[in-house]
């Protein structure tokens, strides 16, 4: 019981600045997300790779051999799709996993003052990282099992997966801070999230809608998105459009509404998480 | 410091309420998240802190006292900052250690490094700082290889061992601790102790809630008494403190008078009806302490009684049955028995202490009601303990 007292002696740590003790805190918490989310898991990193690619092995099935879908405007089906497919269950995964992500912190939302919202941000972050991780693998051995892929698309598509990422964390947080209060929204977003994937573009290109109902498809942000990774990596188009821009504040007024309405319901989190 | 300069208090609370909301229907929680969004605050809410206000100044140490549900735990995160006030004002002038709840905010699943690092982001440590504390509070919190096991499997002690390591690492300028040395083991505690003693006696500050008036009264100068999230009594901790174990005593006198006969009749069992000590409520050292009372028999056969002396908080000090030294109650009528036991030349030191009787069946095997009777011992006795044990100086050769 002789062992020394911490720091008996020691000068006082001077105070860190809010922003400093932030970026040290989503580290961690970014390295806890990844962690606990594959690497604990047998074969680790692969299932960021496995459930897309079966996902995209099936669609390819029923698609082409059974429905013998056609109009893809001659491009392959395994392309159009896995363009698209990635970056949908990306999304996906990042707004379901953060909705939950909260209960994982209780204990420190408890006991402990920190920006709640870092843990969103951490959750969304990892995942889409690791699922870009999984779509560049999968373009790469798309090219080289010899499907048409532009692979110099990769200079808009990353900067699309910004623009997405500041919608998806805009959307996370909404979730994730109503998912405190009321327990319903985890088995809503479910089925709701599968029903906003057919009606993306996903599985089938825009031009298969019937036309009354096009503008209502090209309203949902995504399908903006599907087409415009089309664009670069289907068709090597690399040119920006005034969409873009739209798009850019369409993300960042997602993100901010989010933000504000988490920020409004985090200081009773500690009593219902 | 900083706050020196200023001449500002390093912590002060005016006004400070907490509501919690309360859901009851199941639609409760749409309302509560439309409420909150639209900036109202709940509809339905419960009360946990209504105006409390104190200011602590650098080196103070402020004990706070009060039943389970008072309040004391969300005063404590109000000051921690792990929940805002629904009024009134905290301000902190410097940085906050906070220990609450057992565990500084750990994560089940990571090991006790792993946690440390957390905690250490927590504070804003950078990686090279936090490896220069990490020994330090591997040291400290003393649990061996357990350090490398995720703190699901620690004991609640363990726990509390690192909790305590981590929160003191950094020398806060105010150290908040809820009910942690309740946990640890004796030699732990102890260990605590001297590090709060030691912390204090550098200026440090403390605000310390705990139920062991000893605690309080060991490590705060100050104490503040809440009641159902009032502050109800504050000012010096030894005066708060006995009001609060005199608030107690009442509550338990009254919850301890005995069961009226027709009552146990009714329920069949053995009850104390009446319990008197000679001299009543205070007596000297050394006095001789006579106790006498009645125990009504729901089957008219002799029962047995427990007499007992304990001190105010509750520490067994002697016990004796009248079966263990064969002796029978008197029956005096109407199914009651009397007893008188005499404790000649009482060898209890000066102090608070009761004197409990319990009805026993006639076997001596099944233990029935409790009842009480508090007195104090007066004198200006120095020793130590509670019973002052015959002895003699003798020559050393």
């Amino acid at each position: 019981m002789n062992s020394p007292s911490p720091s008996a002696g020691h000068a006082v740590v001077p105070a860190p600045t809010a922003a400093a003790r932030d970026r040290a805190l989503f580290v961690n918490f970014f390295k806890r997300e990844l962690n606990t989310r594959y690497l604990g898991s047998v074969s680790g990193f692969a299932w960021a790779f496995v459930h897309p690619l079966v996902l995209l092995v099936v669609y390819h099935f029923v698609f082409t051999t059974i429905f013998r879908t056609t109009g893809f405007g001659g491009q392959s089906f395994l392309a159009f799709v896995a363009v698209a497919l990635w970056p949908w269950l990306a999304a996906q995964e990042g707004i379901q996993r953060s909705a939950t992500s909260l209960a994982g912190y209780a204990g420190l939302i408890r006991k402990v003052a920190f920006p709640h919202e870092l843990v969103i941000y951490a959750s969304v972050t990892a995942t889409l990282a690791l699922q870009l991780a999984g779509y560049l693998v999968v373009l790469l051995a798309l090219v080289a099992f010899g499907e048409p892929i532009h692979l110099e698309g990769l200079l808009l598509a990353l900067p699309l997966w910004g623009v997405m990422a500041i919608g998806i964390i805009g959307v996370a947080l909404f979730f994730a801070a109503l998912q405190v209060f009321i327990r319903d929204v985890e088995h809503v977003l479910m089925p709701g999230l599968m029903i906003l994937m057919y009606l993306t573009p996903i599985l089938y290109p825009l031009t298969l809608v019937p036309e009354v109902m096009r503008p209502w498809v090209a309203l949902n942000p995504f399908s903006w998105l599907v087409s415009r990774l089309r664009d670069a990596l289907l068709d090597g188009k690399l040119a920006l459009e005034w969409g873009d821009a739209v798009a850019v504040l369409v993300a960042m007024a997602i993100f901010f509404a989010g933000r504000w309405i988490f920020r409004r319901l985090s200081p009773y989190f500690e009593d219902f998480v | 410091m900083r706050n020196e300069a200023t001449g500002a208090p390093l912590l002060s609370l005016e006004g400070v309420g907490k509501d919690y909301a309360k859901v009851e229907s199941r639609g409760g929680q749409v309302r509560l998240v439309w409420d909150l969004l639209r900036g109202h605050g709940a509809a339905n809410v419960f009360r946990a802190l209504d105006d409390v206000g104190f200011t602590l100044e650098r080196g103070q140490s402020l004990g706070i006292v009060g039943e389970n549900g008072a309040g004391k735990s969300t005063l404590l995160k109000v000051v921690a900052g792990v929940i805002a006030p629904t009024r009134g004002r905290v301000q902190v002038n410097g940085r906050v250690g906070a220990l609450l709840e057992l565990g500084s905010g750990f994560h089940p699943d990571y090991t006790g490094l792993a946690n440390i690092e957390l905690s250490a982001a927590l504070l804003g440590l950078s990686p090279r700082e936090i490896a220069s504390k990490r020994e330090e509070i591997v040291a400290f919190a003393d649990i061996g290889d357990h350090i490398n096991e995720p703190i699901k499997h620690y004991s609640s002690g363990m726990v509390v061992r690192l909790g305590f390591a981590v929160a003191t690492a950094l020398r806060p300028d105010i150290l908040i601790t809820d009910e942690v040395l309740a946990v640890g083991d004796e030699s732990f505690q102890k260990k605590c102790i001297a590090w709060i003693e030691d912390y204090l006696a550098e200026g440090g500050t403390l605000l310390l809630c705990s139920h062991s008036m000893y605690h309080i009264q060991k490590l705060c100068r100050h104490a503040l008494w809440l009641r159902d999230g009032r502050v109800v009594r504050e000012g010096a901790a030894m005066d708060v403190t006995q009001a609060y174990l005199a608030f107690h005593e009442e509550k338990s006198a009254q919850a301890r008078r005995p069961m009226a006969a027709a009552v146990a009749h009714a329920a069949g069992v053995y009850a104390v009806q009446s319990l008197a000590i000679a001299p009543e409520g205070s007596l000297t050292q050394g006095e001789t302490l006579s106790i006498r009372g009645e125990i009504f028999s729901p089957d008219g056969r002799a029962p047995v009684v427990l007499l007992g002396v304990v001190r105010a908080d509750g520490t067994p000090v002697y016990g004796v049955a009248s079966d263990m030294e064969g002796v029978a109650l008197r029956p005096v009528g109407d199914n009651r028995f009397a007893f008188g036991l005499t404790l000649p030349g009482l060898a209890l030191l000066p102090g608070k202490y009761v004197v409990r009787a319990h009805a026993m069946d006639p076997e001596g095997v099944r233990l029935f009601d409790n009842v009480e009777r508090a007195f104090v011992v007066t004198g200006v006795s120095r020793e130590m303990g509670f019973v002052r044990l015959p002895h003699t100086w003798h020559d050393p050769d």
